[in-house]
């Protein structure tokens, strides 16, 4: 509580007394009273007063410190008015249930736009897997028809299909708790789904596939492992220089194992390296060299790398390489070894 | 080679029709369900030897006609659905399904799955090997036999041969032996093809088999 403006407030009650004050000196001065007696009256008169004021001060100053504590301990601030103690001045107390209303109207706001967010999600997922549908059918189409005409077609099927994933990710991203399915998987089983999910966009542009295949094997989830991959594959070939070539290998250390996609693209300034997996960072490269770089892609692997408790790094050298770290489960092995 | 039947359980016509079509090209006998809820009375008539099943069909739902079927049935499952969230796959792999693959699928994945769940379903025990002229190609060791000399072939090597086999008297282009490569997970480019097939007939004529690959001028190879 501010008490200089507190005590500026109470000018008019001192003037009030004051002149309460000056007017008893004048009145009792008239009636002859002896000096002695008036200081006394005064002195009387100032000491009450002083120390009604000093008192209710002190007790307003520890009420609101303790109002203002209890707010800051508080997770949930919003939630004072349903915490707080029912104040007794009867001021107070419209300010209590103004502050109730008050609360109570942005709940039904906040709640009613959260409903809306989650009603849109859920068309969104849901359009998503129909949108499926006709996709599935023209790959089929374009499989049984093969001609130069149906390998571009596939081509730009699996962009769509790689745009239409990254959709579906960024909203389950929200609350992607409910969709884990940690299993034992070998990682190049998922290099290869990956590859195979991106295999005419790879040959459209004659990109080099070298595989340093071994059967390490996580503990993760497929199906985001497999969306990560595409998303860099992707990323790849989108940044792709003269004779773009990709390489996949693993690496060991400590109780580590990454997996490791390194191209030779045009790779990633020392600037832009630290902000690439922020959400719609588009590096200097990204701008120039793609009219469509979102800077969603990498922003959503690093999200669920962290969810999923992966480390993702990336590093621009003469390669660019993504490292994707995942921790070996002792446990585990020692329990099924 | 016995000719394997496919059940196709999917609602979409233009999937249905195109996945009946495309199996059918890679060497299977594919078969419909359009009224489904005949598909348990035809899983029992035809006996397929696999059952693509989508989750989603008017009526009953996919997981409940995979768990009906194995009560009389261990016929291999393979879920194909455009949901792919991981409630559905464990439920999917609960109820007794072998597989579960998301649309859009990539052909060649699909491929696979179901060629490795026939091959582990139903055990034919027997080496493959396919002869022409007077070679022999052993699949599953990896070798070329031609009077009694062998000759070791790396897995690249192996698969543009049996391709090149397989379609013995016909020209095939790189295109396409690239194409069969990466279904096979090797991803070879136009110069990795050329390299491999004139290692190929390297080690073909030091048993004394020559000119056995010719190349055909901008077409590709035959044998």
């Amino acid at each position: 509580m501010n008490g200089k403006l507190y005590w500026k407030q109470k000018i008019p009650l001192l003037i009030l007394n004051g002149a309460g004050m000056a007017a008893l000196t004048v009145f009792l001065l008239l009636n002859g009273i002896n000096s002695d007696s008036l200081i006394l009256i005064l002195s009387v008169w100032g000491a009450v007063l002083a120390g009604y004021l000093t008192g209710a001060y002190l007790l307003r100053k520890s009420q609101m410190d303790a109002l203002l504590r209890l707010t800051e301990q508080l997770e949930e601030r919003y939630l004072l008015p349903e915490v707080m103690e029912r104040p007794a001045r009867a001021d107070d107390q419209v300010f209590y249930r103004l502050l109730k209303l008050v609360g109570k109207a942005m709940l039904e706001q906040v709640s009613g736009a959260k409903r809306e967010q989650a009603e849109y999600r859920e068309y969104i997922e849901q359009w998503i897997h129909e949108i499926k549908t006709p996709i599935t059918a023209m790959k089929l189409i374009c499989e049984n028809h093969r001609s130069n005409l149906s390998k571009d077609l596939l081509a730009e099927l699996e962009q769509i299909t790689h745009y239409t994933e990254q959709a579906l990710f960024y909203a389950r991203s929200e609350q992607p708790e409910k969709d884990y399915l940690v299993r034992e998987i070998r990682l190049f089983d998922v290099v290869h789904q990956a590859i195979a999910e991106n295999r005419y966009l790879l040959r459209q542009y004659s990109v080099q596939i070298v595989l340093t295949e071994t059967d390490d094997s996580v503990y993760s989830d497929e199906k985001w492992l497999c969306f990560i991959l595409d998303q860099l594959i992707v990323n790849a070939v989108k940044y792709r220089t003269g004779s773009p070539k990709i390489r996949f290998y693993t690496e060991h250390g400590g109780n580590e194992v990454s997996l490791c996609i390194a191209d030779n693209g045009m790779g990633i300034t020392a600037g832009d390296l630290p902000r690439i997996f922020e959400k719609g960072f588009t590096g200097e490269n990204g701008r120039s060299a793609s009219q469509d770089a979102t800077g969603i892609g990498l922003y959503l692997c690093k999200r669920l790398c962290d969810k999923l408790g992966i480390g993702l790094t990336a590093a621009s050298d003469e390669e660019t390489v993504f490292q994707l770290s995942f921790h070996i489960n002792d446990l585990v092995h020692q329990v099924q070894g | 080679m016995a000719v394997y039947k496919i059940m196709i359980v999917e609602d979409d016509p233009v999937i249905r029709t195109e996945l009946k079509n495309m199996l059918r090209g890679n060497g299977y006998d594919a078969i419909t369900v359009s009224d489904f809820s005949q598909t348990i009375n035809e899983v029992r008539e035809q006996s397929p030897h696999l059952i693509l099943l989508d989750i989603r069909l008017p009526g009953k739902d996919g997981f409940s006609l995979c768990s009906e079927i194995r009560t009389f049935s261990d016929v291999p499952i393979v879920f194909v659905t455009g949901c792919n969230t991981d409630m559905d796959e464990l439920n999917s792999i609960m109820l007794g399904g072998d597989a579960y693959i998301t649309k859009p699928y990539n052909t060649a994945i699909l491929l696979a799955k179901i060629a490795s769940l026939l091959k582990r379903a139903y055990p034919t025990g027997n080496q493959e090997v396919i002869p022409y002229r007077n070679t022999l190609l052993h699949l599953e060791s990896g070798r070329l036999e031609f009077h009694g000399r062998q000759i070791d072939l790396t897995k690249t090597e192996l698969k543009i041969l049996y391709y090149l086999y397989k379609n013995a008297g016909k020209i095939c282009s790189r295109n396409d032996l690239i194409d069969f490569l990466w279904d096979n997970q090797l991803y070879a480019d136009d110069n990795a093809l050329s390299v491999n097939v004139n290692r190929i007939r390297d080690k073909l004529a030091s048993i004394g088999l020559r000119d056995f690959i010719q190349t055909r001028h901008r077409q590709g190879y035959s044998i």
